[in-house]
């Protein structure tokens, strides 16, 4: 169209135009001489506005209700009788608007929700819009970058400083079957294929019996399957298309709004990767994996693309392969050693396949987790030397809370974890849990709000060290119900809570979090991951602010860090005071676990 | 009551094909009066929130004629 035809902009409403203002200006900027009407206006009016300037395109806004089809139709009518329709463009826009419509009702065009002004301009042109389908571009971000794990706090980096050099010298002449098989399995990867055979016999005699029994007789544990060339195949074929057509959503509003990660474990590589498409679509930074909880109780990996009926991914080296290939580039992808008798060989494969980041925990692994304290803590020890190695950072959570131990209590654990980890030469992430904790339920130190007391474990963990901190895992874990609508409020609130605080990173559950009757559905997962998008955009730089609370409670949680820190430091190791009760006591509901009981070894 | 909503996530090259697929699934659910409510295409395929009406304004409700007439 010529830009010497004027431009009418009419809102057929009595009292909406935000959108024909924001097209006025856009149209201004591109060149276009304007008429931009008030509300509330008599198609009449409209119509000879139009005819006395001569324009050469109506744009019409009304957002659809009752009775509007018939308003906008007969508008169209009046146009025609007033002989205008053949030489003027008419197209409508506003909420609920649809082309369809448009077009039924016998408008040029039409424009809805989510319309950019560059779809109306190239109407009134006659050209197809140039719209920048790729999405947003995402950039992988490393959540250590810009730390440097100085201590605030000197008497607590004296006593873990005392805590790691015992714990260091306790392990020392130690070690496992678990490091032994990740040796194994390196070679497996990059000795010549005679050694190859060699250590794979060796790696099947150190594993427990179900493992062996799947390597020597093709015994499949229960609802476990090999997946088929055919359905691989399919998989390379589903990843490839919907590469082709990936588009991501940002849900960052600024800089300081935190990276975002969601966990998947479906059981099935295949419905994994499908979840991780979904949630890279929607706007995730980081994918988390879940391998089942079995797994973590047997010595020993399965190989292979397999595929079971029960929460959790199988960790093999094919399956971490087949994930990898799926990811998107700039997404941060996290392989879990937080707990079972094959943590060094998982931090391994995390590295050899090409994972970003890994976990490693000894208090939580072993006091919530199920697993030996002695044998987690030497496993744990090559776990970082791998972490080193392959450049993995890793975090260190607290979910021993979930079990009733004190944040106090726990945060000293996860410290003392992260402690060792910086003198082998590792970047630890805290994970401090931010959520509904039980030690809170029963005090009742939560029953005003959610906000004091996690904005109170940010403020405490700040004032120690220069460390980053991703609150998980999954933040408003126990807040959370099977309606929808409320799970992803809560969700997106201590978002919008974790992101005030300005901490690194968040991990997220889905809408299903607190549904237990089956696996989470992909809807669920852009639910929560659509709700903390706006929670971003309704803050912006704008923050929740605690209350005068959280500062009491934040001195509270120090010095309880400090007396359980100053009892570890006066005992042997790190393990013996996990078996003493000083990170958690059964009367808390922490119990050292005993997977691997007594299967730490002198070299 | 009044609708029965359809929540979910098809996997699909376009929101077109994603809305085909949502109502071609309320047509087989034996739903006349259907629309899309929402719609939302990104990546991996579409999010979607399906409509099939089962009283509009005025029309005679069964939850209102009584107990066995439901």
């Amino acid at each position: 169209m010529n830009k010497a035809k004027k431009i009418l902009l009419a809102p057929l409403d009595p009292v909406h135009d935000i959108g024909l203002k924001i097209m006025n200006r856009a149209l201004k900027e591109q060149g276009y001489e304007t008429i931009l009407l008030p509300p509330d206006y008599q198609p009449e009016e409209i119509l000879k506005a139009a005819l006395e300037n001569d324009v050469g395109a109506i744009l019409i806004s009304r957002t659809l209700g009752y009775g509007v089809a018939e308003l906008l139709s007969r508008f169209i009518d009046q146009a025609e009788a007033a002989g205008l329709r053949e030489r003027v463009k008419i197209a409508i826009g506003g909420m609920g608007i649809r082309v369809e419509l448009a077009q039924e009702l016998g408008y040029d065009a039409g424009f809805g929700t989510g319309t950019v002004p560059e779809q109306v301009i190239a109407f009134i042109e006659e050209r197809e819009p140039q719209l920048d389908h790729s999405g947003a571009v995402k950039i992988k971000k490393d959540l250590t970058q810009g730390y440097d794990y100085t201590y605030k706090h000197k008497h607590i980096e004296s006593l873990l400083d005392q805590i790691a050099d015992k714990t260091l010298a306790w392990a020392a002449d130690k070690t496992s079957d678990a490091i032994t098989r990740a040796a194994l399995r390196r070679q497996m990867m990059e000795a010549a294929p005679g050694e190859r055979q060699k250590a794979k016999e060796r790696y099947i005699e150190l594993s427990d019996e179900r493992i062996r029994d799947f390597y020597l007789d093709g015994v499949m544990p229960p609802h476990t399957r090999l997946l088929s060339d055919q359905e691989m195949a399919d998989m390379e074929k589903y990843v490839t298309s919907t590469k082709s057509r990936m588009r991501m959503k940002k849900l960052q509003k600024t800089e300081k709004n935190p990276t975002v990660f969601i966990q998947y474990g479906t059981g099935c590589p295949f419905m994994d990767v499908a979840h991780i498409k979904v949630g890279e679509s929607w706007g995730a930074d980081g994918v988390v994996h879940f391998d089942p909880s079995w797994g973590a109780r047997t010595e020993g990996f399965l190989e292979g693309y397999l595929t079971h009926g029960q929460d959790g991914t199988i960790i093999s080296p094919e399956n971490l392969l087949a994930i990898k290939r799926s990811l998107e580039p700039s997404t941060i992808w996290q392989v879990r050693a937080h707990r079972g008798l094959n943590t060094p060989e998982t931090v391994l494969l995390a590295g050899k396949v090409g994972a970003d980041m890994t976990k490693i925990n000894v208090a939580y692994g072993s006091l919530g987790g199920g697993t030996d304290p002695a044998r987690l803590m030497v496993d744990a020890i090559q776990c970082m030397r791998y972490a080193k190695e392959f450049n993995l950072p890793f975090d260190v959570v607290t979910n021993e809370e979930l079990c009733g131990v004190p944040a106090a209590k726990a945060f000293a654990g996860m410290l003392t974890t992260a402690h060792i980890g910086i003198r082998l030469g590792c970047r630890p992430v805290l994970q401090p849990l931010f959520v509904y904790s039980p030690e809170v339920m029963i005090t009742g130190e939560m029953e005003d709000n959610y906000v004091d007391f996690n904005a109170a474990k940010i403020e405490a963990l700040r004032s120690i060290i220069q460390a980053p901190i991703w609150p998980g895992a999954p933040i408003g874990f126990l807040t959370q119900t099977e309606d929808r609508v409320q799970s992803s409020l809560s969700t997106a609130l201590h978002g919008a809570l974790a992101s005030s605080l300005g901490v690194e990173a968040i991990s997220i559950a889905s809408s299903d979090e607190a549904y237990s009757g089956g696996p989470i559905a992909g809807p669920s997962r852009i639910d929560t991951l659509t709700a903390l998008k706006e929670a971003f955009r309704f803050f912006g730089a704008g923050a929740i602010r605690p209350t005068e609370r959280a500062a009491v409670m934040a001195e509270k949680i120090m010095a309880g860090i400090i007396e359980a820190l100053e009892q570890a430091a006066a005992l042997e190791s790190f393990p013996a005071a996990l078996y003493a009760g000083v990170y958690g006591s059964t009367a808390e509901g922490a119990y050292p676990g005993r997977g691997g009981k007594d299967t730490v070894r002198l070299r | 009551m009044d609708a029965i909503d359809v929540e979910t996530f098809f996997v699909c090259a376009s929101e077109e094909e994603g809305r085909e697929l949502a109502l071609g699934l309320l047509e087989k659910f034996g739903l006349k009066d259907t629309d899309i409510v929402f719609i939302e295409h990104s990546g991996a395929g579409a999010r979607v929130r399906a409509r099939g009406y089962l009283y509009r304004a005025g029309d005679q409700y069964a939850w209102l004629a009584g107990e066995g007439e439901k």
